[in-house]
């Protein structure tokens, strides 16, 4: 082989290698891997019934991350979506709520709000004041081994607020992932999922979900349909087993939703990031079967936190991709991650051999 | 005079006035004339409130629409409205002081509504509300202080509040430290009646950038004027032919406004078709407030059908929409003229009668002086 041929052998190596280099976890497999972006959960238990509500909160750092949204799923619950649109004037976001309790759980952003102003963070309206710029939206969760009043209200989000930090994000039966459910009594427990990938140009993605959603995640031998989108080992001992069936999920099963948030620390216009946020969503349509349906008020918030030359589109291109790659891999993180609550089993305990052993 | 001319001569005078008949406003010249329409505000210390639009039909909720074209919008549950989404009613609309803050007086209005049973059923005799709501910028207005502004508690008192009936306009409710092109908005009401018995009905929040009047003090709406309502105005100078300098330069380089309404039918509509009638009466805004939807303004129209008449009791449904529409966008524009001749001085703002007293000096604010 002359040096010549080793050369074009490297590079070829470089080449066919590099793409899955350019598809590793960040450190913390967690939206929080995108620098300044901080999580925050409040959980809370009902005393009577044992049943779990509660809420998240996805705060950007600074004067706030580009925000956009796509909202698909057909019975919907939100909060300042409509200022997301590339053509209204604000174009920074400084937090996005995610929480149970149907509407009643729009609430909760109240809180967060205050909490914000507290800090003095907000679009600046004056001297020293600000109005937080906080777009939401719920799950239903009300009801589940709970009174149908056991719901998150303004202190919930304060709480999420004040708890938010950088670092590891908890997953499973936690936040507004706390009530959740996934695929009607056929299916499991839902939860709180989250997951990142760093891309080879140094872009940063991360995704954040609460799965609640009518659709199942796994078909009946335990297969996740996002099984095939696992990075490195992530999903720990799920194998592959022979196909399972597809089945139905329960057609009463109206009050669900899935919710989401992807990040990025690329710069990207409005416009880029309501791109980034649509193609997030088909990382729904891969991960749960059915998604959007009539019953599922399915949302995805989309935040970039750069401060730079906004992204060519190709770069918008490959962070929408890795954007619903994520936000697959958070749902199966958010399963994976679920306890058995009330009478919602979880996936673990109906394929324990595709899970640690307690 | 042969005979065939004073036929023509009947003819078209009857015509004209079959045609006059045909724009009445309802008793109250309120949207509460629309039946199932109940009409609540809360006024808070200036300059700030709230003011809630409840909807029923056989204790049910109603099919509601919205039109969102302005810039700097605050808004709860307009993707629900979507006319693809799955719920199809709307129990109530919130429209409050407060910028997005306000959008708190929301979640008091589900309360009131939850305790009484209203809303969307979820099983085991549980509701959900559905409460779309907009809000428009008021906070730190004349002095009063930044935080406050309708929270909770503005929603469930408004909710309480809400009643058929005549509604009182000017410095109440979301109108309450409201401000349209320099001089005071507030809240004002409208209504007609059709020779159908259609009746169109809007209640709007008028907080505009965008001024409701020429440079020589004629209200740009003042054309749709029914039965004197706006007390005969008088053209100030130079005659109806609108007139308008640009666009003043904006202090502090960010204006804080919007202006936000509903108007109702009490016809029966889809989903799809209260989304046309928002849009429709949008154009409204737009013929009353100039300029309107600015990047400043997060103009919000929401639009309900009640559902007193069928839509296939009137023919043509497309025509049936168009003519809703089009008494929507008029009648929203005369509510706009209403919230400013009922809109008084403030320590801050003149209102347009006291800026404008000759025009206002044969009408109704003026004869009330």
């Amino acid at each position: 082989m002359t040096t010549s041929h080793v050369w074009a052998a490297v590079l070829f190596t470089l080449c066919v290698v590099s793409p899955s280099w350019a598809q590793a976890p960040g450190p913390l497999n967690a939206i929080t891997d995108v620098p300044g972006i901080a999580v925050g959960h409040y959980t809370a238990t009902s005393p009577s019934g044992g049943g779990s509500t509660g809420t998240t909160v996805v705060l950007s750092p600074g004067s706030g991350a580009v925000g956009a949204v796509t909202q698909r799923g057909g019975a919907p619950g939100t909060r300042e979506t409509d200022l997301l649109k590339p053509e209204q004037l604000v174009e920074k976001v400084n937090a996005v709520v995610l929480s149970g309790g149907s509407a009643y759980g729009l609430a909760a952003a109240d809180g967060v709000m205050l909490c914000l102003e507290g800090k003095g963070v907000g679009f600046p309206v004056g001297p020293s004041q600000v109005v937080p710029i906080v777009p939401s939206a719920i799950l239903f969760d009300p009801g589940r081994c709970a009174p149908f009043t056991f719901r998150p209200d303004a202190s919930f989000g304060m709480a999420a607020c004040q708890a938010a930090k950088g670092g590891p994000v908890q997953q499973g039966n936690v936040g507004a992932g706390a009530g959740a459910i996934s695929g009607g009594s056929t299916g499991s427990k839902g939860g709180l999922g989250t997951a990142s990938v760093v891309m080879g140009n140094g872009i940063i993605v991360g995704a954040i979900v609460a799965v609640n959603s009518s659709g199942r995640t796994f078909d009946t031998a335990g297969n996740f349909y996002a099984g095939f989108l696992e990075l490195g080992n992530e999903f720990d001992m799920v194998a592959p087993t022979a196909a399972g069936a597809e089945v139905g999920t329960d057609s009463t099963l109206l009050q669900n939703t899935t919710i989401a948030v992807v990040a990025t620390n690329a710069t990207l216009t409005k416009a880029q990031a309501l791109k980034v946020a649509q193609m997030a969503d088909d990382g729904l349509a891969r991960a749960i079967k059915p998604s959007h349906g009539v019953g599922d008020g399915d949302t995805i918030f989309a935040m970039a936190t750069g401060t730079g030359t906004p992204a060519s589109n190709n770069t918008v291109n490959s962070i929408g991709s890795a954007a619903a790659d994520t936000l697959s891999r958070a749902i199966v993180h958010a399963i994976l991650a679920a306890k058995t609550l009330c009478n919602a089993k979880s996936y673990c305990e109906q394929f324990p051999q595709n899970c640690p052993q307690p | 005079m042969n005979v065939k001319v004073a036929c023509a001569l009947v003819c078209l005078l009857s015509g004209m006035a079959s045609l006059a008949r045909a724009q009445v406003p309802g008793p109250n010249n309120a949207i509460t004339d629309v039946p199932g329409i109940k009409v609540g505000h809360f006024t808070g210390a200036p300059w700030t409130g709230t003011t809630v639009v409840l909807a029923e039909n056989g204790g049910q909720g109603v099919a509601g629409g919205v039109s969102q074209r302005g810039g700097a919008p605050g808004t709860r549950e307009t993707d629900l409205l979507k006319p693809e989404n799955m719920v199809q009613i709307v129990n109530a609309v919130v429209l409050s002081g407060g910028s997005a803050y306000g959008l708190a007086a929301a979640s008091g209005v589900m309360q009131c509504l939850e305790t009484q049973h209203v809303g969307f059923p979820v099983g085991g005799g549980n509701v959900v509300p559905i409460v779309p709501a907009a809000i428009l910028f008021d906070p730190g207005r004349c002095g009063a202080p930044f935080n406050y502004r309708p929270d909770f508690n503005f929603g469930l008192q408004a909710c309480t509040a809400a009643k058929s009936g005549p509604v009182q306009q000017g410095n109440v409710g979301a109108g309450t430290g409201a401000v349209s092109g320099g001089v005071k908005g507030g809240i004002g009401t409208a209504s007609v009646v059709l020779d159908d018995g259609i009746i169109v009905g809007a209640i709007v929040a008028v907080n505009s950038v965008g001024s409701t009047f020429d440079d020589d003090g004629n209200l740009h709406a003042a054309a749709l004027e029914l039965q004197g309502e706006f007390g005969n105005l008088l053209p100030v100078k130079g005659g109806p032919k609108p007139k308008n300098g640009p666009p003043a330069a904006v202090p502090g380089g960010l204006l804080k406004n919007t202006t936000i309404a509903v108007v109702a039918t009490n016809v029966e509509l889809t989903k799809a078709q209260a989304t046309r009638i928002a849009h429709m009466a949008d154009d409204g805004l737009a013929r009353a407030i100039k300029p309107t939807h600015s990047p400043y303004d997060g103009d919000t129209v929401f639009a309900l059908g009640t559902a007193r008449i069928k839509m296939q009791s009137l023919g043509d449904p497309a025509f049936a929409l168009y003519r809703i529409g089009s008494a929507a966008a008029d009648v929203l524009s005369r509510a706009v003229v209403h919230a400013i001749l009922e809109a008084e001085s403030t320590a801050c703002y003149q209102s347009y009668c006291d800026l404008t007293p000759n025009a206002c000096s044969n009408g109704k604010k003026g004869a009330q002086k």
